[in-house]
């Protein structure tokens, strides 16, 4: 397949500020930005390494920040001004699937596998529950994260609910393998690569990845200020493309060594670039955690998993009763997608919705001009997800 | 009336300063923390109003507020009613969380002394950072000049033009040009033989 990058060299600059948490997640606006590919497309970037969530939130609702790589439920909060002023978004496409895991105390962790022998690893930790007085004090990185949402789903496969068999509290991710150690909490659930790095550290092991709970789940999205891409229609599409080229080249096996170092770099993670590595696509032999950036239509933002994070926010009370369809449709725009793709002859779907959960195995999903390979998709209780059916 | 204050700030010595000049009003009570365990920190001193540092990634701990103060509205940025002082504030890397629903007009005093505080360091940091930049580079350029003087023979204008013709000719910036010429040409053991 051809470069994605737009034939039209005559454009406008336009600035972009955008912001970053320090994550593997991250891999490919560093690499659109380092490379000069968001450059290439008109869209001169600015990265903005965030300490944490509340600061992207905050920051994009008062306008110091244009956009974001950020958590769908925290995009949806602050387009409806949940947690503070609203902001209108639009999701343009989406950047990473995985890469989340379920790490616990290193005791903890081992009991949960010896147990887990028969039965799921939710349910062992069940067994390792029952008899507890106190509920289990577990981080997650942020309220409106798909952490909080994946770990209560699976929790709840098992029985476990928080406020009574465990205690969920926030834990900025780059805080998590230090709380971890204190004693603070007993397991955490966050993106790569704090669990690896816990396990490197010796101070916890982890249980469950994303996959585990559900396979090839959406993680982090490209959220851009709506009124910034209204004013900048043509370095919406730009960023995208800039995005997307950068996750096929993080997607690659072979240039995932050269990815981990740099973002393993100070200014970016400044963390061992090993444990950035075993999170990369091909940059470990047999790790059940990776994230994936451009295979299997990562960077669609398909109005399904849009629909998915809504339904399960309101699941967990975190959204009032709005009309998720008309969010979902109003936020995620794979309109734009299409468009800013399209004509480099990318293979786009040719919907903007399916059924989650349905495939046990690897199937071809529907695109133009070529059908794309996707990986099996199901929930850990086996569970379908049809958007428009309660 | 007193409000007590809950200061996080990894600055020890801006927070002091804040601190003093919060006191100077008589009615304020301001207890520290430094991380860690914020969420312990806001159950243990109740405090009405809390100002922190957003260089911290501890913030989001403070996002879920909610759960240690149950019965008091969490307002965040008291003054959501003056969109500019908030963003002036969040500018600065001041963010506050009011949980006790004081009124607007008592705290934001407060919170425009700890943005002027905020908003000095800053521009002092980034000042001092500027300087230290440009006495670096004049380091690099005096030292790039004695190298073509003592190896090419030049003399110290020659030696600057060809500095600045070669910054031209590679559409780059002077101060590259010296750090990579004088690390190419500056080999710490020869020096140290010679």
């Amino acid at each position: 397949m051809s470069e994605i990058v737009s034939l039209d060299s005559r454009r406008a600059e336009t600035g972009l500020r955008l912001g970053l948490l320090p994550l593997t997640d991250s891999a490919p606006a560093i690499v659109a930005h380092e490379f000069g590919w968001f450059a290439e497309e008109g869209v001169e970037t600015e990265l903005h390494m965030e300490p944490s969530w509340a600061n992207i939130a905050d920051k994009l609702a008062y306008g110091l920040l244009d956009a974001a790589i950020i958590l769908p439920p925290l995009a949806f909060a602050v387009e409806l001004g949940l947690r503070g002023i609203r902001q209108p978004l639009l999701v343009p496409c989406s950047v990473s699937h995985g890469g989340n895991t379920v790490t616990l105390s290193r005791d903890l962790a081992q009991k949960v596998r010896h147990l887990a022998q028969d039965r799921t690893s939710a349910q062992a930790l069940a067994d390792c529950l029952a008899g507890r007085d106190e509920p289990l004090p577990l981080g997650i990185v942020h309220a409106y994260s798909s952490h909080n949402l994946l770990l209560r789903y699976w929790l709840a496969t098992a029985g476990l609910e928080a406020g009574r068999d465990v205690r969920l509290m926030v834990v900025p991710p780059a805080r998590a393998v230090e709380a971890l150690k204190s004693g603070q909490i007993a397991g955490f659930c966050a993106g790569a690569p704090w669990g690896e790095v816990a396990a490197r550290e010796g101070a916890g092991d982890m249980v469950a990845s994303s996959d585990d709970i559900w396979r090839d789940a959406p993680e982090k999205a490209f959220a851009v200020r709506a009124r910034w891409a209204e004013e900048n229609p043509e370095g919406v599409k730009g960023a995208v493309r800039a995005l997307a080229r950068a996750g096929r080249f993080c997607d690659a096996p072979e240039n995932a060594s050269y990815t981990g170092a740099l973002l393993a770099r100070q200014r970016y993670l400044d963390v061992d670039s090993h444990a950035v590595l075993s999170s990369l696509p091909g940059g470990a032999i047999a790790s059940r955690n990776q994230s994936r950036f451009w295979r299997h239509a990562a960077t669609f933002p398909w109005k399904s998993h849009a629909l998915w994070f809504l339904s399960q926010m309101a699941r967990w009370d975190l959204v009032g009763s709005t009309d998720h369809a008309a969010l979902a449709e109003r936020v995620y725009r794979p309109d734009i997608y299409r468009a800013a793709l399209a004509p480099l002859g990318v293979d786009v779907p040719r919907v903007d919705s399916k059924v989650e959960g349905a495939h046990a195995a690897p199937w071809q999903l529907d695109a133009v001009p070529h059908a794309i390979p996707m990986g099996p998709d199901r929930f850990c209780d086996g569970q379908l997800f049809e958007p428009g059916r309660p | 009336m007193t409000l007590s204050i809950l200061l996080i700030d990894s600055d020890q010595i801006r927070a002091k300063a804040l601190e003093e000049k919060l006191s100077e009003s008589g009615f304020v009570q301001v207890t520290h923390a430094q991380g860690g365990d914020l969420a312990r920190a806001v159950e243990q001193s109740r405090p009405d109003l809390i100002i922190v540092d957003m260089a911290l990634p501890d913030r989001d701990a403070l996002e879920d507020i909610r759960s240690v103060s149950t019965a008091s509205p969490v307002v965040m940025f008291a003054g959501t009613d003056d969109p500019e002082f908030a963003r002036e504030a969040i500018a600065a890397g001041v963010c506050s969380y009011n949980l006790s629903g004081v009124a607007y007009a008592h705290i934001k005093p407060i919170m425009a002394s700890a943005v002027a505080l905020f908003q000095r360091y800053r521009h002092v940091e980034t000042e001092l950072a500027a300087a230290r930049a440009l006495l670096e580079e004049r380091r690099l350029i005096e030292r790039a000049k004695a190298i073509l003087m003592r190896d090419r023979k030049m003399t110290e204008p020659e030696a600057y033009r060809w500095l600045q013709k070669k910054a031209m000719n590679e559409a780059r910036r002077l101060a590259q040009i010296v750090a990579e010429f004088v690390a190419e040409h500056e080999d710490p053991r020869r020096e140290s033989k010679s």
